[in-house]
């Protein structure tokens, strides 16, 4: 059903997320939703303000205790190596203790899985970020601050050095799985996890419309799902004239002539989803499964 | 949040119509005696989420396991009875929360360093034995070419050394520049050790080492090429020495740290090299497949080798102007030596089998 899904999603919201099928140790396949970018660049965002508040705490420390006059050397290079220490602790331990979420990727919604369904292992969660100092943290270091030469010119070389790292970190964008340099060598992948409420049954019993089963043969999974869908939302002035164009168009698909009051269009329409969800439910268990209203009986979508 | 109340006033699934048979909705029924235990798992996930595992109470932790199997296989049914989207998404997502509470890692972040430093990084090291011996000949072979090119021609060394690497020596450096302002140079003091010792951190070194692991990707022959670039200024540092009888010296002084730093260079050539082998033979699986498998052995030599730099930077900020003897610099570099040899050759053995 995940091709209704995603037709759906793809029809209402006009995109769909990339899934991937994993396989729970009870051989269960779970289809999971790929992060996009954007989601991975804002939660590695936050992680990074997090970690420059955090530095930034410290550092302010170290000078109070130290005092500016002691040196400054003292002070960047404890400050480099804690900076360093806290940043590499930092994702390995939230993403060890929180179950492959940092702060950042929780807020968000991201979840580090391993690729096979296994568990994740502390080894793959040590390697994916330790690996990120290389992909990530030594090349922008070197751009910000050992471009310059102690002459004051620009180390070039350096520079170019830099530039090139800084290609692993395009490595996401090259690869179906959107998998960094990390993720790939600890067999990882970063899912996006939304939280889903379970929304009471639209299914309406007290039926006033009666239909045909030649009525109900009119549609398929997918037309059933956005009328889900479009029934789920909030009524507001702006749902209830889509709803009314959606019902005028059923009414003329299935050839229904009797008028519907204003006022009957809400309970018309959920019981008009009840029957028809009813009717291809039974279709489906019987082997004769209708993905769209363009489909024949029995028969998937064209993929 | 969920409502479960909305879901027993529906739940009657039962269209009633007059002149109609009875139509039974499989999928509401099917919802009605599970919706609970879903819910119950929810909540337990949520928590798990929140607050860890190690929240939840004994009972708890025993119906986590035996509802989330229940989830799975109400999803296994959904997905061929039920058409509600909103149910099916839910169970998905339900489903793969619950999969992450229940095989989330199990070690608590301590035990995953223990584990790593304790036996993992080793063992990694010790599967790799073959590449690091090659990267260390490919080094050893840079360096022996600088060596000789220099040795006859010291007009090499410029082409050889970085200019930020050879901090004024040269060709036109004397045998009492090099003996009183490098090899044993006054200690400096606390601030300046420092001041190395953050220098080193983004040192030309440091990011041509990380530069052989990353384009290992590349196959492996960039990273050969690289290893054995990075041996050429050595071998010219030795020959400029040699030619002012400085050479015992010279390798004492550059013993102290370089025996940790050449050994971080050669684990980092190294992982390249096994990210080349996994790549270019992946025997029976998919090169991505196969470097998903092995790749992690790669990762950890490079960590072992971010390490191991960082131990040099100390050393070399922190000793080697403060120790002025060229014995006891030996002494120090190879015992460091000696100790990283051990370190990986015999740790975690024994919990290895």
């Amino acid at each position: 059903m995940t091709l209704a899904h995603d037709r759906t999603s793809d029809f209402l919201e006009g995109g769909r997320r990339e899934r991937r099928q994993i396989v729970t140790p009870e051989g269960v396949s779970l289809s999971v939703e790929l992060a996009d970018y954007g989601e991975r660049l804002v939660a590695f965002a936050l992680d990074l303000f997090v970690w420059f508040v955090l530095m930034l705490v410290i550092v302010i420390a170290i000078v109070s205790a130290i005092g500016v006059s002691g040196g400054s050397l003292i002070a960047i290079s404890i400050a480099l190596f804690i900076a360093f220490m806290v940043r590499n602790l930092y994702f390995v331990t939230f993403e060890l203790a929180w179950r492959g979420a940092t702060p950042g990727k929780r807020m968000v919604g991201l979840r580090v899985i391993d690729r096979a369904g296994g568990p994740l292992q502390p080894s793959a969660v040590v390697a994916r970020n330790l690996t990120r100092e290389i992909e990530t943290f030594v090349p922008l270091s070197v751009l910000l601050t050992a471009g310059k030469t102690a002459s004051g010119g620009v180390d070039w070389s350096n520079l170019g050095i830099a530039a090139w790292m800084l290609l692993f970190a395009a490595l996401p964008f090259i690869n179906r799985d959107r998998m960094r340099g990390g993720d790939m060598l600890a067999g990882t992948l970063v899912i996006s996890l939304p939280k889903r409420v379970l929304l009471g049954d639209l299914v309406e019993r007290k039926a006033k419309f009666v239909f045909t089963h030649a009525q109900l043969r009119a549609y398929g999974a997918f037309e059933l799902q956005v009328l889900e869908e479009l029934l789920r939302r909030q009524v507001t002035p702006d749902a209830m004239r889509l709803l009314t164009e959606v019902c005028e168009k059923i009414c003329k698909k299935i050839e229904w002539t009797a008028p519907i009051a204003p006022a009957d269009i809400m309970p018309f329409l959920r019981e008009f989803y009840t029957a028809e969800r009813a009717f291809l439910e039974h279709e489906q268990l019987f082997g004769k499964a209708r993905a769209d209203k363009h489909a024949k009986p029995g028969e998937e979508a064209a993929r | 949040m969920s409502m479960p109340a909305t879901d027993a006033a529906t739940a009657a699934a039962t269209a009633t119509t007059t002149g109609r048979p009875e139509i039974v909705l499989k999928s509401s029924e099917f919802r009605k005696g599970r919706a609970e235990g879903w819910l119950e798992l929810e909540r337990l996930v949520t928590r798990v989420e929140r607050q860890g595992i190690r929240r939840l109470s004994l009972d708890e932790l025993q119906r986590l396991p035996i509802l989330y199997r229940a989830a799975l296989s109400s999803l296994s049914v959904a997905r061929t009875i039920v058409l509600d989207r909103n149910l099916l998404l839910y169970l998905e997502t339900l489903s793969t929360r619950a999969f992450l509470a229940v095989y989330g890692p199990r070690a608590n972040p301590i035990n995953g360093l223990r584990a790593f430093f304790g036996q993992e990084l080793p063992a990694a090291v010790r599967s790799a034995r073959w590449h690091i011996l090659i990267a260390a000949i490919t080094l050893l072979l840079g360096a022996v070419v600088g060596f000789m090119l220099t040795v006859q021609d010291e007009t090499w060394f410029n082409a050889f050394v970085p200019s930020g690497l050879s901090g004024g020596r040269g060709p036109t450096s004397t045998r009492a520049d090099l003996y009183n302002r490098e090899i044993f140079a006054p200690w400096p003091g606390l601030v300046e050790s420092f001041g190395i010792f953050a220098g080193v951190l983004f040192n030309h070194n440091t990011l041509v080492g990380i530069m052989t692991f990353g384009l290992g990707m590349g196959i492996g022959i960039p990273t050969i090429m690289l290893t054995a670039y990075q041996g050429l200024p050595i071998g010219a540092f030795v020959a400029l020495h040699y030619n002012r009888d400085l050479t015992i010296d010279f390798l004492g002084w550059l013993s102290i740290h370089g025996v940790t730093e050449l050994g971080g260079l050669i684990l980092f050539a190294a992982g390249g090299l096994v990210i080349a082998e996994k790549i270019l033979f992946p025997g029976r699986y998919s090169r991505l497949e196969n470097l998903a498998m092995h790749g992690r052995l790669a990762g950890q030599m490079a960590v072992g080798a971010v390490i191991m730099l960082f131990a040099a930077a100390f050393l070399e900020g922190g000793f080697r102007q403060l120790v002025q003897s060229t014995p006891l610099r030996f002494v120090i570099g190879f015992g460091v030596g000696a100790l990283w040899v051990a370190y990986f050759t015999l740790a975690g053995r024994r919990q290895a089998r």
